[in-house]
């Protein structure tokens, strides 16, 4: 091919690209004024617009319904958390923290828990206050009992005391309370959530 | 008058063989006559003059049986030309120069070379000067390959017109019409010249499929309505409509594409800002609003009626009046119509750093996460779900090159109505708020 049939070939081709997704937007959008290329651009930017409203709107009055108290929902949790504990005793899972040497400052850590709501996420802010750094994390949970593991490195200096680590953790997993509070449900977020990181420090 | 074959200066033993019969001889010897005793006049009325020549020519023309076609283009051409402009130079064919009416006549038929294409290029010959880039505006198609305007200042290399050059350098003619050059230089490369025919005729056909000739990059109808436009430069006068059909053009283009982005303006994700992009991520885009409404709508019934069905339960007595309130529900039961349809909701993020998908079926939320350079951001997201009241399942997470992904596997708590947009939002935000409060650092 020379050159002008090559360029010929791939202008039709850009035309058509953009010619067929015009097409795709002209079968979304539900009311088009006109067939001309244009048009179908302007009604598009109306449609989207009016869909935004609606989303806007829906979502304002989710939040309305949200406002109002429900009482009956509070029963739940507390059934499921009194499930996990007796699951973890049926299948014969207990707490435990493993701690094992890799390399370096590097060390492996294994910690099974009790399922329980923001538990996960205090052990986190527990385990990175302490100066560790975590990498290829992984957690599971089954049973009642969550699973964590993950690489762990320690920044500061000085050898990385393996019982020490594993001592450490076991406390912070013994002293993490049995229920944690439940969250307001007014503090749910449905887009714009009230409810700032520190808040988060209640539970403790 | 004009009849001995004097007035046919360079007739080779062919060129009235071919075609040209006596009738069209006769013609020629006509419209020669009425040539002459227009020569007197001013060269406004030039264009006039051509353009009777030219239904004459034409009418007679189609007498002959060959080379009606090539004879009607060469008679297209002179009015072209002719009408950018009539004072300044003379072509070769119908040439008006009023100081050698006798050599005008010679001069101007040419025309009798048409038989032969290659003299038909001859009539827009301008003696020493090449008058054109290499464009690749052609007007002969018939039986020689198409040969660019530019050549008109070469000459063609045919033994039987090469006499034609001589008798013209004998006149005094301008070495270079510049404004038929400059005209030409104005026009850029590739755009047809129109013909003050209505009908477009073969020389556009051959104009619009040759590569040169794209005129716009977008419409297919652009290329039609622009030779119209060229259309108005050649009919109306030169002074002002030259630039109007430009703006108008121009602005026709600019509107098009303010709209392009005031599109993609709309879209949460864009990247590419090219238009097929941005009809593309419009596509998807609507889609996801579909969803998204769906979605809202589904948990704004379910709220609704989850309050009424509490209020029921609480106060039995008004059991049947709150029935009522549910007026959505067909069935009895509310709680049934929710298991029929199954909520599903799907939508994607993309921020400079960060790129989170959020995928809904029924209770189980599925996120995934890519970002750069973050370690942290575990905890992040873990206290986000917190505050959701999504139930975190699995968490994987790994590290590969320059990203880090991680996939969370949750379930909504019982009572929640939060929706995929808002994971998505909440992430993305609480993401580039971390990322904005840290320096980023490569090193651990």
């Amino acid at each position: 091919m020379d050159y002008k049939s090559k360029n010929l070939v791939a202008e039709r081709k850009r035309r058509k690209k953009l010619g067929d997704r015009l097409l795709n937007l002209r079968a979304l959008v539900p009311r088009i004024t006109n067939m001309k290329k244009e048009t179908i651009i302007e009604d598009a930017i109306n449609y989207i617009q009016e869909l935004q409203e609606n989303v806007k709107f829906l979502t304002g009055k989710l939040q309305l319904l949200e406002v109002e108290p429900f009482s009956e929902e509070e029963a739940n949790p507390k059934r499921e958390e009194t499930n996990t504990v007796e699951d973890m005793k049926k299948c014969g899972i207990q707490e435990n923290v493993e701690v094992s040497y890799m390399s370096g400052n590097k060390v492996q850590i294994k910690i099974i828990f009790e399922k329980k709501r923001g538990k996960f996420t205090k052990l986190l802010e527990a385990i990175t206050s302490r100066g560790f750094q975590l990498s290829d994390t992984s957690m599971t949970s089954s049973k009642g009992a969550t699973l964590f593991s993950s690489f762990a490195e320690v920044t500061y200096d000085g050898t990385l005391a393996v019982e020490e680590t594993r001592k450490s953790l076991l406390q912070i997993v013994r002293s993490m309370p049995q229920l944690c509070k439940k969250l307001d449900p007014g503090d749910c977020c449905l887009g714009g959530a009230k409810l700032g990181l520190s808040e988060l420090n209640t539970y403790l | 008058m004009y009849e001995e074959p004097g007035c046919f200066e360079f007739d080779p033993n062919n060129s009235m063989a071919e075609g040209a019969d006596s009738g069209f001889r006769r013609a020629v010897a006509n419209s020669q006559k009425q040539f002459e005793e227009n020569l007197k006049l001013s060269s406004e009325e030039l264009c006039a003059m051509e353009l009777e020549l030219q239904k004459h020519m034409a009418f007679n023309v189609e007498n002959c049986d060959n080379n009606t076609h090539m004879i009607q283009q060469v008679v297209d051409e002179p009015n072209q030309f002719h009408s950018f402009d009539h004072s300044n130079w003379n072509t070769g064919d119908i040439g008006f120069n009023q100081e050698d009416p006798q050599q005008n006549g010679h001069r101007s038929f040419n025309i009798n070379s048409l038989p032969q294409t290659q003299d038909l290029l001859n009539l827009f010959h301008l003696p020493g000067s090449s008058l054109l880039p290499n464009s690749s505006i052609s007007f002969a198609n018939s039986n020689h390959d198409t040969t660019p305007l530019g050549f008109i200042g070469n000459l063609p290399a045919s033994d039987s017109t090469s006499v034609l050059y001589d008798p013209l350098f004998h006149l005094n003619l301008p070495p270079e019409p510049p404004l038929f050059r400059e005209l030409f230089q104005s026009i850029p490369q590739g755009y047809s010249l129109p013909t003050l025919r209505s009908g477009a005729n073969s020389l556009f056909g051959d104009e619009r499929d040759s590569s040169g000739v794209t005129a716009y990059q977008d419409g297919d109808g652009g290329m039609l309505e622009f030779t119209r436009d060229m259309a108005c430069i050649v009919k109306g006068s030169e002074t002002g409509k030259k630039k109007k059909p430009l703006t108008t053009e121009r602005q026709r283009r600019e509107h098009w594409t303010d709209k392009f982005t005031a599109l993609r303006n709309l879209l949460p994700n864009p990247s590419k800002s090219d238009r097929a992009s941005i009809v593309g991520d419009a596509n998807e885009y609507i889609n996801e609003l579909l969803r998204t409404v769906n979605e809202l709508k589904l948990l704004v019934e379910k709220k609704r009626c989850g309050r009424e069905r509490s209020k029921r339960h609480k106060t039995e007595d008004d059991a049947a009046g709150d029935v009522e309130n549910c007026n959505i529900r067909p069935l009895g039961d509310p709680e049934q119509s929710y298991n029929g349809s199954l909520r599903s909701s799907w939508l994607q993020r993309k921020s400079k750093d960060t790129e989170v998908d959020v995928r809904i079926i029924d209770d189980e939320v599925t996120i995934k996460l890519v970002q750069r350079k973050k370690i942290d951001c575990l905890l992040f997201v873990s206290k986000i779900l917190d505050e959701l009241q999504l139930d975190l399942h699995h968490v994987a997470g790994g590290h590969t090159g320059d990203y880090y992904s991680f996939l969370f596997n949750t379930k909504i708590y019982e009572g929640s109505s939060v929706y995929a947009g808002a994971i998505a939002n909440k992430v993305i935000e609480v993401m580039d708020r971390e990322y904005a409060a840290v320096p980023t650092t490569s090193s651990y």
